[in-house]
């Protein structure tokens, strides 16, 4: 049931205390705190609202703690909380509880998870190194640089980044080490490259923040345009810069035939990106169903246009999708009663008010905002920080007259950092998988890339106009 | 015993399975029809504008084709199917563990210890699910009494909300399910992600998967 033995193995290896009272303590905090809980109900104690907002946390928390999964933390803490504290209808709970995923936008993350799906099989990837390469593989670090365009190009129609480090980095990594680069090296690039993915255009981050928030959805995936191709030029930059310093190899230099070539074969992918893009700004339809298109579109192209995809693992693919929404949505169900609560218990509203006592501007704000996320991301992945706390800290950023979107987006951004790094960053178990290399080694090896990251990551928080300027030229923000 | 839950097992994975698959093909056929409509108009006055007959013909033929199918309802049926795979997924992902948690307290116990914390939390997840289920049935229950319908299908409510006892019933007996097998092997189901999106090794018996021939065989040339 854990992140990290999830993905594939141990992460540090620390001597093991021997008492059996810290099991004791992780099982006996939360039924300590639930028999608080039940105690109130019958009249024993009192608690005042203060306390009892801080409860609702340390439940969660505490039953977290335990490593059971986070979507079953979040529904006891709702359980307990409404049959216990709150004089709520347990019909409108129920109804809540049950009826809390039925919309249409929710809907866009299994669609979008089977194309990502579809895609990673495909022999798109390829196609798209191939093209990627041909144009600036003849720099000093030519098959590094082209696995970052790469990755951009990947993330412009996938919106996962673990499926971007697959995809990529499978047909990529084994490459770079022929050609002489060190593996690490490789690895450490495409690990944080790959974090492109829930970054530009479409993305499942995105659109649970869009949910949580209820932003734009449309406005949100072209936010995210000009940041990642800023992040990409950026990790461009430092990786031209490390492979000259280290004399790694560049490419031959491709004609403009071979180039044209290239283009030509990765065009059926690279199509999608127009699909998606020109449907839903040209209103031809929604997010949801650009994503219902693009499913069936790369299921058509893997099957039948670069035929990477055979007929008999179709029923694979659709299951492990079904196997990965479904989880998703299990905790936006319950995540969606447990913001409701929140709601319910004043507690945005409360932060809200705190943080603008404390007088901190939008600068100070997002600072915190920023630091509190990437402690998050040392615990959770990205959907379930999200849906967490977008509610408790959407309305302060409101307050402040921060752009949802640039708020959206800075999140996102945020979110990438936690997927690379230990202990629960996917991106790094994935890439260390498929290179085959120990996590501690690749966590070193990503250093000069994680840096760029954060450096990145500042930018956007502080230079808003470079996620708005493009959505308001589209016409899509409130403010035109 | 055994061969029902086999059956269990399958039927889970091709209810979900399927609903994802048909989820898509509608909505896809949806939106195809939507523009197709609106196309046979343009061609039709195209055809009239022009003078060509066959033209405004077809346009016409096409158009009252299209418009006699009525696929407005589309959207609620994908809601409900997604809906549907939704519970039955979750239930299926307790049994593959993709049901993910936060392991820093965990981690760092020793295996005995460990293997109590984690039997904790199976324990509260076959808890919660049950209770669910139960609300979940009181719920299904008073919606059959009443004549409430879907807005687009009309179908009853409680039909389609069966899905809710069902699911988190079903979900409740994977973790149960779990939770035996762990305490009995001290194993628990892994999902890796490094295999996954897509065609993930859930049974590696299944040589030649594309996943590692891209990985393999594939190379920026």
């Amino acid at each position: 049931m854990s992140t990290a033995a999830a993905a594939g193995g141990p992460v540090f290896q620390k001597p093991k205390p021997a008492s059996a009272l810290s099991a004791y303590i992780l099982i006996g905090i939360p039924l300590l705190l639930f028999a608080l809980c039940i105690s109130a109900k019958f009249g024993l104690v009192t608690i005042p609202a203060g306390p009892r907002a801080i409860l609702l946390f340390t439940l969660l928390v505490s039953l977290m703690l335990t490593g059971m999964p986070i979507s079953i933390s979040l529904g006891l803490t709702v359980l307990t909380f409404f049959f216990t504290m709150t004089s709520e209808d347990p019909q409108v709970v129920a109804l809540k509880l049950f009826t809390g995923i039925e919309k249409w936008e929710i809907m866009a993350i299994p669609f979008f998870i089977l194309a990502g799906n579809f895609l990673t099989h495909g022999g798109v990837a390829r196609l798209m190194i191939d093209f990627a390469a041909s144009m600036i593989g003849h720099l000093t670090g030519g098959l590094a640089l082209a696995g970052i365009v790469a990755c951009a190009m990947f993330a412009l129609v996938c919106g996962s980044s673990v499926a971007t480090v697959v995809a990529i980095g499978g047909v990529i990594l084994p490459e770079m080490v022929r050609r002489g680069y060190p593996m690490h090296f490789g690895a450490g690039i495409i690990t944080v490259a790959g974090s492109l993915g829930i970054l530009m255009l479409p993305s499942i981050p995105k659109v649970i923040y869009a949910i949580s928030t209820n932003t734009s959805i449309g406005a949100l995936f072209v936010a995210g345009l000009l940041p990642g191709i800023l992040l990409s030029a950026m990790l461009c930059g430092v990786t031209w810069y490390l492979a000259k310093k280290r004399g790694y190899p560049k490419m031959d230099k491709a004609t403009w035939g071979e180039r044209w070539t290239a283009f030509r074969k990765s065009f059926w992918g690279l199509m999608l990106v127009v699909i998606i893009v020109g449907g839903i700004y040209s209103g031809l339809f929604t997010a949801t169903e650009a994503a219902a298109v693009s499913a069936v579109y790369a299921g058509f192209v893997s099957l039948f246009v670069y035929k990477a995809l055979k007929f008999k693992d179709v029923p694979r693919v659709l299951l492990s999708s079904a196997n990965m929404s479904a989880m998703l949505l299990y905790i936006i169900t319950n995540a969606v009663v447990f913001s409701f609560i929140l709601a319910n218990e004043n507690i945005p509203h409360a932060i809200a008010d705190w943080i603008m006592d404390m007088n901190l501007g939008w600068i100070g704000f997002l600072f915190v905002v920023n630091i509190l996320l990437l402690l998050a991301g040392n615990f959770m992945e990205p959907s379930s920080i999200i849906l967490i706390m977008a509610p408790i800290l959407f309305p302060a950023s409101q307050r402040l007259h921060i752009d949802p979107v640039h708020f959206g987006i800075m999140i996102d951004a945020n979110m990438e950092v936690g997927l690379c790094h230990p202990p629960v960053g996917l991106n790094l178990y994935v890439a260390a998988g498929i290179a085959k290399m120990g996590i501690t080694e690749l966590t070193k090896a990503v250093v000069p890339w994680l840096i760029t990251l954060l450096v990145f990551l500042v930018i956007i928080t502080y230079v808003p106009e470079i996620t708005l300027w493009l959505p308001r030229k589209l016409g899509m923000l409130y403010g035109g | 015993m055994k061969i029902i839950l086999r059956i269990l097992d399958r039927l889970e994975e091709v209810i979900i399975a399927t609903l994802i698959a048909a989820a898509t093909m509608l909505i896809f056929v949806a939106v195809v029809h939507r523009y197709s409509t609106t196309i046979s108009v343009d061609v039709l006055k195209w055809g009239k504008a022009h003078n060509v007959e066959w033209v405004t013909l077809a346009g016409t033929a096409a158009f009252n084709f299209l418009r006699h199918i009525d696929l407005t309802w589309a959207q609620e049926l994908c809601i409900y199917m997604f809906v549907w795979m939704a519970k039955f997924g979750a239930a299926y992902g307790v049994r593959t563990g993709i049901h993910v948690g936060v392991d820093v307290a965990t981690q760092n116990l020793a295996p005995e210890n460990q293997k109590r914390v984690v039997l904790f939390g199976l324990a509260c997840g076959a808890f919660f699910t049950f209770v669910i289920g139960s609300l979940g049935t009181q719920f299904v229950y008073h919606m059959a009494h009443t004549d409430q319908t879907s807005p687009d299908l009309e179908w009853p409510a409680w039909l389609i909300y069966l899905a809710i006892p069902f699911g988190s019933y079903l979900m409740s007996f994977r973790f149960i399910q779990v939770m035996v097998s762990f305490s009995r092997t001290g194993e628990l189901p892994h999902h890796d992600h490094g295999h996954v999106e897509g065609i993930a090794d859930d049974t590696p018996t299944v040589p030649g998967i594309v996943g590692h021939d891209v990985a393999v065989a594939g190379a920026a040339r």
